[in-house]
């Protein structure tokens, strides 16, 4: 037994040496920054989490600047861009630039815990539901088919007519509530071609239980796929989190983006206030079309064949 | 025979998720934290209406007797009477749907069309500029957040140019006119419907566009497509006859899949161009506490995505004659 021969990715999943991984990873992060539209996704990340990480600064130079409580008191109606507000004031002269950065940290916070949540709930589902089979796979599907088929953004009004103003993280967990069934879906066809795999087999044969042999051995060859699957969900949970806002049933102790095209719309300034219409809705196209951009160059990564359905359903 | 057996168990199986998606609301409803009966009887009666009213809806009565009864009353087309306009709910749902229809409809099958025509000839031109144009088209459109470009659409084409009406749906004017005939009252609807399908088709021929596009790269590869280009066939006809309808079969099921988000945005287009359909109601309701409204407009909107979704697959079924249920 002195010969030795490279571990094949798919046979041994477990028994791998740490620096197998890292090389796998340091390969892929190296094909998906060569790939142009993963790169200018990157870019463009990068550029929002700067506006997020500098949402802080703002109300340190002076509270005037806060984007909640902050009143210009020399302003009391909607100013355009000044030296003094960068982008202008709304309504009530709050100043828009440090409601943009705030927004910025609403975005990414809704969007990565939730996206988090529904992957974590929809991977382990589905790789319980593949890997069980039968009636506790049937009864797992048929629950992943009716909660898919309610729009989610309609849930939640009806929920925050039920119990009133939503906190923002009732929101991002109602959101991962019911957005984990396309991921467990896709995970379950992933677990199912593994099932039978000689790998699991042998594990099974060596005793190993149903929790080591899901987590040790399905969960890291879904991974990849569970990873892709967080991108879009991101720009899902942000885009839900933005329209209920836009609506007016945000949290109101917040700020984000959706809110403030609220504001601009109810208060009337829509055709006098570009300043203040478009910042809002270009930032979270833009953070959307950037998630959108990561996700599709991961895929080209990962494998160009593993998507066969629309990943915003 | 085959097809309406299948068609038979689908049905069986929308039935089931229905009832349990009724099932599950009803509790919500019954069970949050807060009193039913304040959801449900209007609060500006004076006591002794009230008391009625509480009786009448049987609210004094155990909860599975009450969950008997609105079961029964829900198919029996009975969902309360809305507090804010007094009515039946039934009456303005029946108002209300058949807008929404119409709009959803012409902007879903639209937006498949072009998606799936653009996505063809990007396909075919692969690599070109013309593959790259429509690309990143179909990827900023996808992403555009959809209230936002409501909203510009509206203030270049509603207000800057001034071709089309921003809100509603018709010209009272042209409907109480005698002499307006039916062309005329049509034509007004489409004036007024094509801001909001426009706004709903930018959003969705994007991601069909995609769809197309990759399927029909994959569909290019297949060897019939070899064995076509052999027989010395042309290449439109390759492209057209061959390749295009089993491309397309993927963007039917996305089609199907993706309903229920699609209705999200379809909610919002109706909310912010006043399109008096069920979903402008259901935002409406949520604003106003009105409780049955709002039940009613959610589990309707619940049960026409279960049905559209059994229509996309039978479509499918018709599409690919491999398909056999």
């Amino acid at each position: 037994m002195d010969v030795t021969c490279p571990p094949d990715p798919q046979d041994t999943a477990s028994g791998i040496p740490e620096s197998y991984w890292r090389s796998a990873f340091m390969d892929n992060w190296a094909m998906l920054r060569r790939n142009t539209i993963g790169r200018i996704g990157i870019v463009l990340l990068a550029i929002f989490a700067l506006m997020a990480l500098g949402s802080f600064i703002p109300p340190l130079i002076d509270p005037i600047y806060n984007p909640m409580s902050g009143v210009d008191p020399e302003i009391s109606y909607s100013t355009g861009p000044s030296w003094k507000h960068w982008l202008g004031t709304d309504f009530i002269g709050r100043d828009l630039f440090s409601q943009l950065l705030a927004g910025a940290r609403i975005a990414f916070m809704v969007g990565i815990s939730a996206a988090f949540m529904s992957i974590f709930l929809g991977t382990a589902i589905g790789m319980v539901a593949g890997y069980a089979g039968r009636w506790t796979d049937t009864l797992l599907m048929r629950t992943a088919d009716i909660i898919m088929v309610m729009p989610t953004l309609l849930v939640l009004l009806l929920m925050a007519a039920l119990f009133g103003h939503l906190n923002i993280w009732t929101i991002v967990l109602l959101i991962a509530l019911f957005r984990w069934p396309g991921v467990a879906r896709v995970i379950r066809a992933q677990t199912l071609t593994l099932k039978h795999r000689p790998f699991i087999e042998s594990a099974k044969i060596a005793g190993a239980s149903h929790l080591r042999i899901i987590v040790r051995h399905i969960l890291p060859s879904v991974m990849p796929l569970a990873l892709l699957y967080m991108t879009f969900r991101v720009t899902s949970a942000i885009v839900i989190e933005a329209a209920l806002a836009f609506l007016g049933f945000g949290d109101p102790g917040t700020v984000s983006w959706g809110m403030m095209l609220q504001w601009v719309w109810k208060t009337g300034h829509m055709f006098q206030a570009p300043y203040w219409l478009l910042p809002p809705g270009i930032c979270i196209s833009l953070l959307t079309l950037s998630f959108y951009m990561l996700g599709r160059a991961m895929e080209e990564v990962l494998d160009p064949r593993l998507r066969k359905e629309d990943p915003e359903e | 025979m085959t097809l309406n057996r299948y068609i038979l168990r689908r049905s069986i199986e929308i039935g089931i998720s229905f009832f349990i998606i009724l099932t599950g609301l009803f509790f919500l409803f019954h069970l949050a934290p807060g009193d039913p009966v304040t959801r449900l009887v209007d609060p500006s009666m004076t006591s002794e209406d009230q008391a009625r009213l509480i009786a009448q809806l049987g609210l004094d009565q155990p909860l599975w007797n009450q969950y008997l009864h609105f079961v029964g009353n829900f198919f029996r087309g009975q969902f309360g009477i809305s507090f804010h306009y007094g009515q039946p709910v039934a009456h303005i749902i029946a108002k209300r749907l058949p807008n929404t229809i119409l709009l959803f409809t012409t902007a879903v099958i639209l937006s498949t069309l072009a998606g799936v025509w653009l996505g063809k000839i990007a396909a075919w031109r692969k690599g070109r500029p013309v593959d790259t144009a429509v690309t990143i088209g179909a990827l900023v459109c996808h992403t555009l957040f959809l209230p936002w470009i409501a909203l510009l659409i509206i203030w270049l084409f509603g207000y800057q140019l001034g071709w089309f009406p921003i809100t509603g749906m018709i010209t009272p004017e042209v409907w109480i006119d005698p002499r307006a005939g039916f062309l005329l009252k049509g034509l007004d609807i489409l004036h007024h419907m094509a801001l909001p399908l426009l706004t709903l088709f930018l959003i969705h021929f994007g991601s069909y566009l995609l769809i197309m596009r990759s399927s029909m790269l994959d569909t290019l590869a297949e060897d019939y497509i070899y064995t076509a280009r052999a027989k010395g066939l042309s290449e439109h006809t390759i492209r057209d006859r061959h390749a295009a309808p089993n491309a397309a079969l993927p963007v039917i099921t996305s089609v199907g899949l993706s309903l229920a988000f699609s209705v999200n945005g379809g909610a919002l287009t109706e909310k912010v161009f006043s399109w008096p359909g069920i979903g402008r109601e259901l935002v409406f309701a949520v604003s106003n506490n009105d409780y049955p409204l709002a039940l009613a407009s959610f589990l309707l909107i619940a049960l026409v995505v279960l049905m559209a979704n059994l229509v996309v697959d039978v479509l499918y079924a018709f599409l690919d004659p491999r398909i056999r249920y």
